[in-house]
């Protein structure tokens, strides 16, 4: 049996990186007795499997995973054992079990919302802040150099941010933005803050950021679905019966 | 340092946090973790381990004491690791006391602060630890406020170079002399004595040394005169030791980290001690004697273990895993119980002789790991001077099975610069991987890859080797190069220890007092994790001693006369002196001296008078 959980990750849990995250539903799963499927082979592991990963430090409103099961379960006592035995910050919100076959987490969720705060480095009016906001979504282009250890490479976040919004509250300014992601590779909401602040000259300061992402999403024709609906509107049969 | 409260360290600590590499190491918030109450609980205690998270998170000791002295109502204990550099960087520039991870409430707020002592080159983190929470490196500097600064582990041996830092040790195994340490403890908050009236109380538990009632006199040239005891203590103090496994506190709930820590899984202590008598090896001499824990025991642990950790892995623990007189019932009922929920055995410290392959095989039907084997080692000649009871038949055979079974690759663990050691005994190391790596190439197996590793030989406190000087470091180091030219073969790989670092561990694992000055002095010019290769500043511990005037070579590269005064001589192991010299005697004539499992009793001195015995389940 395969089931979809989406849970939230907030206080200490942001800062379990995603390569432990697994090993944390595996062992609560282990705790709670519910028997994870297996993959075959040499090193069999858990199927358990994440939508787009989720930076350390980053928190997450609603996030999914799917878990295959070795049997056919309940899914509201998956929900209720699993939930006793996971870290505090990680609450389950909702479970679907999902059709044999149908598309994994990663190949249908392709955007995502973060809201940003910081603090200002100086303090700017409400205006200024909305200028350099227009001014940075009116580029067609932005290259954004990350460094690695293979070195600088250069990328155009533009077309990655479909929308960004701002506002002045007291000393901090807050942001909403929403951003493309995928087996490309996407964009970190600092990134776009780095760069806010590098091009349009926008006091941020960088040390103080805290970054929450509120949603992850299957966009499919300016629209944004959760992956409990997609299947049912299932963008690829719909092409097809358009055409 | 200011007095920051727990809930202004954690705002702070929260804020950088995000910019710290693995900042799962500082949170405290982990699977198991345990909170009480502050108010509610008479003694407070934290448990220091003066190396990172993901070392200290992996130690079975810790593990077992943690939850022992929480598992008394009246006491707390919580958990402080040494914080990597960047963690301090941060800390420090704010001016952040370190802080036990499960209130944030800094170190000076506790009763006692526990370090544990399991390597030398840990030293100098202690020290920074002390720095870090503001209170004063010198037990002469502190006052009634400060807490009290204890420390154990087999460092503890040989605990003369933190004389000046540490107000006592605590000596052998600690289950039952910590709970009563920190009923004294309370009995101090409750009625304060003075503090020598109360180090005099706390000396009278067993394993207790207390260093500063204990004066050292040196000769002209240096070496020891005489230790004295202050009246009213022990003239020499016995280690603490467990009379019975079965009757020990062992934690059946242990904490689940939420980031990969080096031993990250269930660990069953199937046995303490090791009565094989390998003449380099500490572990061997002051965990003795052999006791094991029952079957029914281990299987009710690990059912529990199981239940509280979700881990998928269990590890039976030991110094010697494969000697334990019931270790195929117990493997074949974990895999035979837990496989189906894909629980994993593993088998650390596997020996070749008691090597089974089909343990290892029934092992591997679950999970698949690499093997290691620990020659030490290359000529039978000095595998019987080091008594290692293993032949380059056991080795061969075992090898080939392993082979023949699957295995592909398998690690060599030897020890260059033994005592006695000759250009044979090289060669020895090199004929052995070879012959090894031909043997998997006859099983027709294409990607064998034997990997040779040698550490240099330091010569520790309590063993028959205690009298050895250590080699030189050029010497060591062209005995590596000599290995690396003869072990060029694609399917060998050659790794080496850095000499300097176990010249360092030398001095220290055979020094005495006069090496405080030189550890502070390291410590305020920066040295820290010495243990760690990029961290480590062997140029700066050598300005340290220049600058001093104390010679590291006089404690690492001198060897001892029978008739020495030895720092460590007011430390008792229970193995006897005279048995260590016999021993010696017979490592230099290349006598072997059997295990007394099988054997006759080797009257080492451990058993008469202590109500213990060798205690096998099998």
């Amino acid at each position: 049996m395969r089931a979809r959980i989406a849970y939230s990750k907030l206080e200490e849990s942001k800062y379990i990186a995603h390569l432990d995250l697994a090993r944390v539903f595996e062992r609560a799963m282990r705790r709670a007795d519910i028997p994870v499927a297996y993959s075959e082979g040499f090193n069999p592991h858990p199927k358990i499997s994440f939508g787009s990963a989720l930076a350390v430090g980053v928190e997450g409103e609603k996030e999914y995973v799917d878990v295959e099961l070795q049997r056919e379960m309940d899914i509201g006592e998956v929900l209720g054992r699993l939930q006793e035995q996971l870290p505090k910050g990680i609450r389950l919100l909702e479970g679907r079990v999902m059709a044999p076959g149908s598309k994994a987490l990663m190949a249908v969720l392709n955007s995502a919302s973060y809201r940003v705060r910081l603090a200002m480095a100086l303090p700017i009016t409400s205006e200024r802040l909305q200028e350099a906001l227009d001014s940075w979504l009116a580029q067609e282009h932005v290259t954004y150099s990350r460094y690695s250890k293979k070195g600088p490479t250069e990328k155009d976040i533009r077309p990655l941010v479909k929308s960004l919004t701002g506002e002045i509250k007291g000393e901090e300014v807050f942001l909403e933005l929403e951003v493309e992601v995928g087996s490309q590779g996407g964009v970190r909401p600092e990134e776009v803050m780095r760069s806010l602040r590098e091009l349009e000259n926008l006091p941020l300061d960088l040390d103080s950021i805290y970054i929450k992402r509120t949603g992850i999403y299957v966009s499919y024709q300016g629209q944004s679905f959760s992956p409990f609906e997609h299947e049912d509107f299932e963008p690829d049969r719909s092409k097809r019966e358009a055409r | 340092m200011s007095m920051m409260t727990a809930a202004e360290i954690r705002q702070q600590v929260e804020r950088f946090l995000p910019q710290v590499s693995k900042p799962n190491r500082y949170l405290g918030t982990e699977w198991n973790s345990i909170h009480k109450d502050w108010d509610q609980t008479a003694v407070h205690m934290v448990f220091a381990f003066p190396d990172v998270y993901e070392v200290g998170m992996s130690h079975l000791g810790t593990r077992i004491l943690y939850h022992l002295v929480n598992s008394f109502p009246e006491f707390v204990c919580e958990r402080t690791f040494a914080p990597w550099v960047d963690m301090e960087e941060k800390m420090r520039d704010r001016d952040i006391p370190l802080y036990a991870l499960e209130s944030f409430r800094q170190l000076k707020e506790f009763d006692v602060v526990g370090f544990t002592l399991q390597y030398e080159m840990s030293f100098s983190n202690i020290l920074n630890m002390l720095d870090l929470a503001g209170i004063p490196l010198r037990t002469a500097a502190r006052t009634e406020e400060d807490p009290w600064i204890i420390a154990g582990g087999p460092c503890a041996y040989n605990p003369e170079p933190l004389a000046a830092f540490i107000d006592f040790f605590l000596i052998g195994e600690s289950e039952e002399q910590l709970p009563q340490v920190l009923k004294l403890i309370e009995e101090q908050k409750e009625q304060p004595l003075g503090r020598q009236e109360f180090l005099q109380r706390i000396a009278q538990v067993q394993g207790v040394y207390v260093p500063e009632l204990y004066e050292i006199s040196y000769k002209p040239d240096g070496r020891l005169e005489k230790i004295s005891a202050a009246a009213g203590v022990p003239l020499v103090v016995e280690k603490a030791i467990v009379t019975d496994l079965d009757q020990a506190f062992f934690p059946t709930n242990p904490i689940v980290p939420y980031m990969e820590i080096v031993h990250d899984r269930m660990m069953l202590e199937v046995m303490r001690g090791c009565s094989r008598g390998c003449r380099f090896c500490q572990a061997g001499m002051i965990y003795r004697p052999v006791r094991e824990r029952s079957p029914e025991i281990l299987l009710t642990q690990a059912e529990e273990l199981v239940r509280s950790t979700g881990y998928e892995e269990v590890s039976l623990t030991s110094l010697s895993t494969g000697d334990y007189t019931c270790v195929q019932p117990v493997i074949r009922e974990i895999i035979s119980k837990y496989g189906p929920q894909r629980i994993g055995v593993s088998l650390p410290s596997l020996r070749l002789d008691s090597f089974d392959v089909k343990l290892a095989e029934e092992v591997q039907k679950v999970r698949k790991s690499g093997l290691t084997f620990a020659p030490e080692a290359g000529t039978q000649r000095l595998r019987d001077v080091i008594n290692k009871g293993v032949t380059e038949k056991n080795l061969l055979e075992a090898s080939e099975t392993a082979f023949k079974a699957g295995w592909s690759s398998i690690k060599l663990y030897f020890m260059i610069g033994l005592p006695t050691e000759m250009q044979a005994d090289l060669d020895g190391i090199a004929d052995l991987a070879k012959k090894v790596a031909d043997l998997g190439s006859k099983q027709g197996r294409r990607n064998v890859k034997v990997t040779v590793s040698t550490s240099s030989f330091v010569p520790k406190s309590h063993t028959p080797f205690q009298w050895e000087p250590q080699e030189g470091m050029r010497s060591l180091e062209e005995k590596q190069q000599y290995l690396r030219a003869k072990l060029k073969d694609r399917r060998i790989k050659y790794n080496y220890h850095d000499v300097n670092t176990s010249f360092l561990e030398a001095v220290f694992a055979k020094g005495d007092r006069r090496l405080a000055e030189v550890l502070e002095r390291a410590f305020r010019q920066g040295c820290r994790f010495d243990g760690w290769s990029e961290q480590f500043r062997y140029d700066t511990w050598l300005q340290a001693f220049a600058e001093l005037g104390v010679d590291p070579h006089f404690y690492a590269h001198r060897a001892l006369d029978y008739d020495d005064v030895l720092p460590w001589d007011h430390l008792d192991s229970g193995v006897s002196k005279r048995f260590l010299m016999e021993e010696h005697h017979r490592a230099l004539r290349g006598t072997r001296t059997l295990d007394c499992r099988h054997d006759d009793c080797t009257g080492c001195g451990i058993c008469p008078g202590r109500g213990v015995q060798v205690d096998l389940k099998g």
